[in-house]
């Protein structure tokens, strides 16, 4: 075995006995001695880290997550926990255990632009990490933690700096960005060298398990075997599920997740409700031209671009608009333009929007801050004007702003606006536990999406109970996406484990 | 560490190093830092390079230390130091730096007729870590009889106990060594090695385990195929670093002891 010997003391002794430096202090020499004692690390096991950090508590069910990582997983995992009960303090437990042990001296930090400040934040001061944001033009030998976004680092002339660092600890937050094998994020880290590695997402299986099948191949490639093993154990149909139990045995070898009930903590319940609506007949008129559209024109043969219509006549005529004339400017033959332009004044005619209607008077009946939840901007825009016009503030959010103004429209929403209405990458890296009324004007197709919003209200710090609304119109696509969504709901939770009520038992009710 | 201890180190510490407390409350205090210990603690070479260029009159700087915010009552601004915090991590190396060699001899009473012999010693406190996915570390003070060549372990534990002072008292009479003190170190060198050699080494077979396990893991993800991906290399080199078990030897300090007190 490799035995390492400084022989820096026997020089200084050296000099010492030749008279050539002075002898130090009897009572340094103690304390020095002291604190090495104090300080040592007398076991393999448990944990260090905590009796360093007097300003932070963690929970115990992130003690539990940082032992787990260590001891069982040997420092490889996935950390999943539902959104809201503490990612970053886990990972940070565990990067500041390493560094402790001195088993980590340099650590990259993955994140989303978004979340660059934040993570920064946490590091240098619940644990006393001294981690620096990336900038260009930084020697990355002089710093041992960095923090940077993914679309930075994946890019050159960045990326060659990174594979020259000796990274020991590689930790990636909103890992979920990772699903698809076939893009840059995906080939960046796949050549990483991964020592140590934390991959945390909320949201480890979005739509299919081969999702979880390529993050924990980046991870620990082999697990779950190669692909050709692994697709031979899941049919054709990707949403059913054989080999369950011993699969989620591997699964749990590598991911630690925790739902809000195993955390021990009081947490508020989620109150549920898919609300169906009707449209008026005018609005389900206008909707039944979209879906013959189809056979009007080769135009709207497109299977996706029909999907995108149908879903946006059921958030409002102003998104459906948008799409709707920019289609038209491809129609050539007159006798086309004509049905399409007669359909588009029709639209426009409509009067009545239902589901904002209905928005409206969930929102008088809150008579609190409520958040909406929209896919489209020209929906968002309209809901604020529409709001506005039945005298309710509301302040527009959306994830590409940057953090100053993230910070100043949440700041106005809590003291000043009724409404926060967000689009859907607005859902990330704000939180808002002050509100606790969520309304899903527009449902995605992806479940986790749904976890994402509500995990901006429903988190740590949260006293009340918090409301979700769906809204879904039915008689329309809205009706499939609901089908979908439970569906999509049970893969995960075969894999993975119990979702919070994210969709109402809508089904049993209708 | 507790606030308390933490307080009592930092005012040991500084009055050591005859850093003036200006003022010592039970969970804060004043210090008037020397201008070595500026330099040692400031991080400011700039600032007194400028200084000694420029023949300026140097100012170092005061500081206060709020040990335990829990009690602070009173309005005062400093820093807030505590177990981790970055602060005292620096103080802990400065303890090491300022703190690593010593020469000492035991004191004797007034003796009337013949001086008091003092036998040779060299204490050594090493750090032994083991290291694999996982550490543990080990604190082994051994000592050495310069003259009889016996060894000993728990050496500072014992020797702490004795009246020790830079200077031979008058009454005594220190013997000359006959082992020489760098052979001696070489001596306690081995015993350490012996005592690692005798230890039991589980965990690096247990780690060997765990690196075998995933090692197969990964061949299996890339069984049959022919030319094997740049990050199979990569990822078999991450395997190799992750658990290979290793073995750091560190002395914390050490140093000539001149006792009148036998050790056995």
């Amino acid at each position: 075995m490799l035995i390492e010997k400084s022989s820096k003391w026997k020089e200084g002794f050296i000099e010492r006995l030749e008279e050539r430096e002075p002898w130090d202090n009897w009572t340094l020499y103690n304390m020095s001695y002291d604190v090495v004692k104090t300080n040592l690390i007398t076991d393999f096991t448990g944990l260090q880290s905590p009796k360093y950090l007097p300003n932070l508590t963690p929970l115990r069910h992130q003690l539990e997550v940082a032992e787990t990582v260590i001891e069982r997983m040997n420092g490889k995992a996935i950390l999943a926990d539902e959104v809201g009960l503490g990612k970053t303090i886990e990972a940070g437990l565990i990067l500041k255990e390493y560094l402790i042990r001195g088993l980590v001296k340099k650590a990259l930090i993955l994140a989303p632009a978004s979340l660059i400040n934040q993570w920064i934040d946490e590091l240098n001061h619940k644990f006393y990490i001294p981690a620096i944001p990336y900038k260009k033009n930084y020697n990355l030998d002089n710093y041992s933690v960095v923090v940077m976004s993914m679309d930075t680092a994946k890019k050159s002339p960045h990326k060659e700096v990174i594979y020259a660092q000796d990274y020991d600890m590689i930790i990636i937050d909103e890992a979920h960005k990772l699903k698809n094998h076939k893009t840059k994020n995906y080939e960046f880290v796949q050549s990483l060298k991964k020592k140590f590695c934390l991959l945390l997402t909320a949201t480890p299986i979005q739509n299919d398990v081969f999702e979880l099948f390529y993050l924990i191949s980046l991870l620990k490639p082999g697990h779950l075997g190669n692909y050709e093993t692994f697709q031979s154990s899941f049919s054709a149909n990707k949403l059913t599920w054989e080999h369950d139990d011993y699969l989620k045995e591997l699964v749990n070898q590598v991911m630690v997740r925790n739902r809000r009930k195993d955390t021990g903590i009081e947490w508020t319940h989620r109150r549920v409700q898919t609300i169906p609506i009707q449209f008026t007949k005018e609005e389900k008129e206008v909707y039944d031209l979209i879906v013959g559209l189809k056979n009007v024109s080769s135009v709207f043969s497109s299977a996706f671009s029909m999907i995108t219509l149908q879903k946006e006549m059921c958030s409002s005529k102003e998104a459906t608009y948008l799409t709707l004339n920019k289609m038209r400017q491809q129609c050539v033959d007159p006798e086309e333009i004509d049905y399409v332009e007669g359909m588009i004044q029709k639209l426009m005619a409509l009067e009545v929007n239902t589901k904002a209607e209905k928005a409206y008077e969930l929102i008088s009946k809150a008579n609190d801050k409520v958040i909406i939840f929209t896919e489209y901007r020209a929906s968002q825009a309209y809901l604020q004007w529409f709001l506005g016009s039945k005298g309710i503030t509301s302040v527009l959010f959306n994830g590409k702003f940057k953090k100053s103004k993230r910070d100043w429209m949440k700041q106005l929403f809590k003291d000043q606006a009724q409404v926060l209405i967000a689009t859907e990458s607005g859902g990330e890296g704000i939180n808002l536990q002050f509100c606790h009324h969520v309304i899903n004007y527009d449902l995605p197709w992806n479940p986790m999406k749904l976890e994402q919003r509500i995990g901006r209200v429903h988190r740590l710090g949260q006293e009340h109970d918090v409301h979700i609304y769906n809204l879904a119109i039915e008689g329309t696509i809205e009706d499939h996406i609901l089908d979908l969504l439970h569906a999509k709901i049970d893969v995960f939770e075969k894999a993975v484990g119990n979702l919070d009520d994210i969709l109402s038992t809508f089904k049993e009710s209708m | 560490m507790y606030p308390q201890q933490i307080h009592s180190y930092l005012h040991n510490f500084f009055d050591e190093n005859n850093c003036h407390i200006v003022k010592n409350h039970d969970h804060y205090m004043t210090v008037q830092l020397t201008i070595e210990m500026d330099k040692k603690i400031m991080d400011r070479p700039y600032y007194w390079k400028y200084l000694e260029n420029t023949n300026g009159v140097p100012n170092p700087a005061q500081l206060t230390f709020i040990t335990d915010q829990n009690k602070l009552i009173e309005n005062i601004k400093g820093e807030v130091v505590h177990f981790g915090s970055p602060r005292l991590n620096q103080l802990f190396r400065a303890t090491k730096d300022l703190g690593a060699f010593v020469h000492m001899y035991e004191q004797v009473g007034n003796q009337i007729q013949t001086k008091t012999i003092l036998t040779p010693w060299l204490g050594v406190n090493y750090k032994v870590s083991y290291y694999s996915d996982q550490t543990k570390e080990m604190l082994y003070s051994l000592g050495i009889n310069l003259i009889t060549g016996h060894l000993v372990d728990g050496f500072q534990e014992r020797v702490r106990t004795f009246d020790l002072d830079p200077e031979m008292s008058e009454d005594a009479f220190g013997l000359t060594f006959i082992i020489k003190p760098l052979r001696a170190l070489e001596r306690l060198d081995l015993a350490i090695e012996k005592i690692i050699n005798e230890d039991d080494h589980t965990w690096a077979e247990e780690a060997k385990i765990r690196w075998q396990k995933d090692r197969e893991v990964l061949e299996h993800f890339y069984e049959g195929v022919e030319d094997k991906p740049e990050c199979y290399d990569m990822e078999k080199r991450a395997l190799d670093e992750q658990y290979e078990s290793r073995i750091n030897i560190e002395i914390i300090n050490g140093g000539l002891f001149y006792l009148k007190t036998s050790i056995n």
